[in-house]
């Protein structure tokens, strides 16, 4: 875990309004947010010495897509837990084979949030 | 001012974005979403929606503007319009994008851009509604949140 207490997560996304609802999902549980509209700026974050606990990845995305971007936080040996969520419904594989802990179908519900967030043991 | 009347106009006008298809159960996580934190939550997503949706718009405007036709680069931008109204719940503009970006598959411009004029159409009536809704809602005042239609 990120070396503070609180759980901090990055929000990869490229949609504006899909960031703001998990950015208000994610702060009902305390959660330090960061967000990131491509997994360029995603690999970034971490180039910069950022630590997070938890990565929320879209797949589509302009300069580098979240397969990609999943694939190169892996190669670098990042073991933050990254949960796909996207629309397309058939790049499970590609997720999982790229390294993601976990893929869920968008739209993204509280309840879904909640299930993995327990199962990553990020909430008491 | 009749403010019972006004919550009646206000339910009464969401049951009927769902009930017509214009919404789908992804709005209700929006309401669900909103508290005493974040007491307009739904009005400023929505906001946000048709502001950058509105961008989109304009950039697939131009796209299909151009003499030559970048069916990939419209198929990204319908990519991104589409996953905005999932996000909010915009049912039939979602299905419409859908129906868009099976155009762009088959290169099919005609097909586009008659597409591309049902979502102009599509967005503008959501926006109107929606602009309506929140009106009433805050002539209303405040008030408890409103019981989900039976479906």
């Amino acid at each position: 875990m990120a070396s503070s207490q609180v759980v901090k997560v990055l929000i990869v996304e490229d949609d504006i309004v899909t960031r703001r609802i998990y950015r208000t999902m994610l702060s009902r549980f305390g959660f330090e947010v960061t967000e990131a509209e491509d997994g360029k700026k995603a690999i970034n974050h971490f180039v910069d010495g950022n630590e997070y606990d938890l990565v929320l990845m879209d797949k589509e995305m302009p300069k580098m897509d979240g397969v990609e971007a999943t694939r190169t936080l892996r190669g670098m040996g990042i073991p933050v837990k990254i949960v796909a969520i996207t629309g397309d419904e058939h790049s499970r594989g590609a997720f999982l084979d790229a390294g993601a802990d976990e893929f869920l179908l968008k739209p993204l519900s509280i309840l879904a949030l909640t299930d993995i967030l327990k199962a990553f043991n990020f909430l008491n | 001012m009749d403010y019972v009347n006004l919550r009646r106009q206000a339910a009464s006008l969401r049951k009927s974005l769902f009930d017509q298809g214009y919404l789908d159960e992804q709005f209700y996580q929006l309401e669900d979403l909103q508290d005493d934190a974040s007491p307009n939550f739904v009005e400023e997503v929505v906001t946000l929606f048709f502001r950058d949706s509105a961008r989109l718009m304009a950039n697939i405007d131009q796209a299909l503007d151009k003499c030559v036709k970048d069916f990939n680069k419209l198929d990204v931008y319908m990519q991104q319009l589409k996953g905005s109204c999932t996000s909010i719940g915009a049912s039939r503009l979602k299905t419409e994008c859908t129906f868009f970006r099976e155009c762009c598959r088959d290169e099919n411009i005609e097909g586009c851009m008659r597409s591309f004029q049902k979502i102009k159409r599509e967005h503008s009536v959501l926006r109107q509604k929606l602009e309506s809704y929140f009106q009433l809602l805050r002539q209303a005042g405040p008030i408890e949140c409103a019981t989900r239609p039976s479906k």
